[in-house]
């Protein structure tokens, strides 16, 4: 359900037909920076309202599971079956007013039922096609099953993570696919840019490994220049300046590069190891990084993780703790900066949900609810594409909408 | 094919590390024109990254890392705290597009040159700014890098084994993160600067964009009041859903089961039918309850396969499985390779070698790998004489004053 928009983006037009994370952030996106975003759900619903946690109350219900509430943002939701030809006659009288369509479907099915990239911009001239998958459109794995597990197995991230004794870990909540997401989505911005500009069309062509593999950090560059496999997963602790480590009562995270150094040896209170000649540059620290750590580990374990982050702040090192999501709503920066916003949804009430994730001067955020299944229904069909309540009643009977 | 999207956007490009030069990458994989700007005494410190000997001639042009994250942009060298060098970087402005920083905080005002003395050059720039923590509240002047703001999000407090502390995830995930927000930023004020004729400033606070990656934790936990346990790769529902050990050193598969049509499926690869019927895995409650017991059966069956060969009966079946791909093995990916996602590249200093292309498929106007990173200070010719019209005398003046150059001062960053 969006909120009032005062964005020049309410002139750009957003069909999402996804189910899942990568899609419906993207969606999500376009929505909050105040685009007109149609979420185009199957009867059943969308099958990410089937993902938990949902209020305690009440048990699994399809309008207030949590990955749902906050990925549906100031969408409309409408359902369609495109799997009968009724319901893709509609499809095409909504592409008409499109800029923007976000598909998440395998390879090859919007061109079976004659929706693909060639038919919609015979539609609409300049569309931008977006299409989500975990191995992109074509090549010998582009029909394999994947999860957001597995995907993050195939783009390389995973085996950096966790510890080296242990299996490689997936990173906390759903990070493959938002990675995909967040690339769609700026990819997308920048068709529609171009496509706004030069009337290009554009098939945007998004694969979820192609991504987490642009994203390796040093580690491929190494590998592909030098020939030097540096990747094998570290854990927790890369060396006494970079890693998490157990403060009194939770976890600090270093990230000491060259120059911060005396910084960070001031903010441990220990002045004198920056002249120290065990310490003193780089290589010196990287040959006696077994004192260093024994060093970072007896300081961190005596105080606590918010006294060693102010202490940091204040010595401008590189320092942070591991924010809880508890620590999260408690943040005084976060706070002082109004970031998260409360949103008020009439099945799941009043919630604290995360904010803007950037700021425009002139393009607003806003802060909105997700739509409930088909809320939207009478007023995209028949205020918007002229159907009678007649004929609305005749596609929900048939199971079109 | 038509021309890159983003031809003729020409980009100011003042970032350094990873954030910003990975969000400058996008723009210039697009076709953005992107200069990157640096200064003897404030270079980008991924050159240090060399894994070469510093004795190496003009080692700070062969950084695999530096080279990786700039190629398709320009580089000019030009000291902004110089008067001189403020002045020429203020006629870029008034003919460039956008403006784009990564420092900390308070740089941009140290040097004079906030968003309104930027628009006041060129009404219709668009700026972006990238520090950690933003650029207001009490924690403005904190620093952070790639692996703090992950911590600082909750990224790292919902990553880890069960039962065990919270980990740090295997990149600076923050950095390609907040990179791909602010070249989404960008594209968004270009579509806006059509409209209305306007520049804008855009701030990303890069703690606060990775929350959104985990939104739906934050509003589960205003929901529930629960701080979720850490489960390792496992899954809330589905099950099995976990990393599996194949042949060889440290070698893995990952498998999940969405429903029970899966699990059967995968029950039958393995050559184990009848654990689909079994009580303790008949459906997904059982499952999930049954996951030890579950994990160890399949285990039994990965560690004598190839990871490979593993997952690819699975997929043959119609089960979501992947290995768990190292580097090298990404780099070698048949799926990658098939799709042409590795380009050769060109440098003058530092040879030939393969990079991915721009990973954004555009069909009508594919992006590709267009020129190698600039060594530092190859492009001062293009960009003080041509764009900005000085002699060549004026640019040597420049140089023996130190404005400008072609060899970073290397004790920066030692």
């Amino acid at each position: 359900m969006p909120a009032e928009s005062h964005s020049s983006l309410d002139e750009l037009r957003v069909l999402e037909l996804c189910g899942g994370v990568a899609g419906a952030y993207c969606g999500k996106l376009f929505a909050d920076y105040g685009a007109k975003v149609i979420k185009v759900e199957p009867p059943g619903g969308d099958p990410l309202r089937r993902q938990g946690p949902f209020p305690a109350a009440g048990g699994p219900q399809r309008e207030a599971g949590a990955p749902w509430l906050y990925l549906g943002t100031n969408k409309r939701s409408i359902t369609l079956d495109i799997s009968q030809a009724t319901g893709r006659r509609l499809m095409r009288r909504l592409v008409e007013d499109a800029n923007v369509i976000v598909e998440g479907f395998s390879p090859g099915y919007l061109d079976s039922l004659g929706l693909g990239f060639e038919a919609l911009k015979s539609i609409k001239r300049p569309i931008v096609l977006v299409s989500i998958t975990p191995y992109g459109q074509g090549g010998p794995k582009a029909d394999w099953r994947a999860t957001n597990l597995t995907s993050f197995a195939s783009g390389g991230q995973m085996s950096l993570t966790g510890e080296p004794d242990r299996e490689p870990l997936v990173n906390g909540g759903y990070q493959a696919e938002y990675q995909a997401g967040l690339q769609a989505f700026a990819a997308a911005a920048v068709a529609a840019h171009q496509a706004d500009a030069t009337e290009v069309p554009q098939h945007v062509d998004i694969s979820g490994q192609e991504c987490m593999a642009s994203a390796l950090e040093l580690y491929l560059p190494w590998w592909a220049y030098l020939k030097r496999d540096i990747s094998k997963r570290r854990g927790n602790v890369m060396s006494g300046m970079v890693g998490v480590f157990p403060a009194a009562d939770g976890h600090i995270g270093l990230h000491i590069m060259p120059r911060n150094w005396p910084w960070f040896a001031r903010a441990m209170g220990r002045e004198e190891l920056i002249e120290d000649p065990r310490f003193r540059d780089n290589y010196s620290r990287l040959q006696h990084n077994d004192e260093l750590e024994a060093i970072v580990y007896a300081w961190a374990a005596g105080k606590t993780a918010k006294e060693v982050y102010r202490q940091a702040g204040a010595a401008r090192a590189p320092i942070g703790f591991v924010h809880t999501l508890g620590d999260l709503l408690e943040s005084e920066q976060l706070r002082a900066r109004e970031y998260f916003r409360e949103v008020e949804h009439p099945m799941a009430g009043r919630l604290t949900y995360p904010g803007a994730p950037f700021r425009m001067s002139n393009v607003e955020w806003r802060a909105g609810r997700a739509p409930l299944l088909g809320e939207h229904n009478r007023e995209v069909y028949c205020d918007e594409l002229g159907l009678s309540a007649r004929e609305l009643s005749r596609l929900r009977a048939a199971g079109v909408v | 094919m038509f021309r890159l999207a983003l031809h003729g956007v020409r980009v100011l490009d003042l970032t350094m590390a990873w954030a910003g030069p990975y969000a400058t990458r996008l723009l210039a994989d697009m076709g953005a024109e992107v200069i990157k700007v640096e200064a003897v005494n404030n270079w980008d410190l991924i050159r240090s990254f060399t894994g070469q000997r510093p004795t190496v001639e003009r080692v700070w042009d062969k950084s695999p890392y530096f080279n990786h994250l700039n190629r398709n942009k320009y580089g000019c060298v030009l000291d902004l705290s110089n008067p001189k060098g403020r002045e020429l970087f203020l006629r870029l402005v008034a003919i460039s597009d956008v403006v784009i920083e990564n420092f900390r905080a308070e740089v941009m005002e140290n040097l004079g040159l906030i968003y309104d003395v930027l628009a006041e050059a060129n009404p219709e720039i668009i700026a972006v700014s990238m520090p950690g923590h933003g650029k207001s509240g009490p924690e403005r002047d904190f620093i952070a890098y790639g692996t703090n703001v992950e911590q600082l999000s909750g990224l790292c407090h919902l990553t880890g084994y069960a039962g065990g502390p919270p980990q740090k995830t295997g990149i600076s995930y923050g950095d390609p993160m907040g990179g791909i927000a602010a070249a989404a930023a960008v594209a968004m004020a270009l579509w806006d600067r059509r409209r209305t004729g306007r520049g804008q400033y855009i701030e990303i606070a890069q703690r606060e964009n990775l929350i959104n990656v985990i939104g739906e934790q934050v509003v589960g936990y205003a929901m529930t009041g629960r701080e979720p346990a850490r489960r390792g790769n496992r899954h809330s529902s589905m099950a099995p859903h976990g990393c599996y050990p194949c042949q060889g050193d440290d070698q893995w598969l990952t498998i999940s089961c969405e429903d029970d049509a899966q699990f059967t499926t995968l029950c039958t690869a393995m050559g184990r039918p009848e654990l689909a019927a079994d009580v303790r895995f008949a459906d997904v409650v059982s499952r999930y309850r049954n996951q030890d017991a579950l994990d160890k059966l399949i285990s039994g069956w990965t560690r004598e396969r190839e990871k490979e060969a593993a997952a690819e009966a699975l997929q043959a079946a119609g089960v979501a499985a992947s290995p768990v791909q190292s580097v090298p093995e990404v780099f070698a990916d048949a799926q990658l390779r098939a799709r042409g996602f590795y380009e050769s590249v060109s440098h003058s200093l530092a040879g030939v070698w393969e990079v991915e292309g721009p990973h954004w498929r555009m069909s009508e106007s594919p992006g590709h790998v267009r020129l190698p990173a600039p060594a530092f200070g190859e492009h001062n010719g293009y960009v003080l004489g041509e764009l900005l019209g000085l002699s060549g005398e004026e640019i040597m003046a420049l140089e023996a004053e130190g404005v400008t150059g072609t060899v970073p001062n290397w004790s920066v960053h030692e």
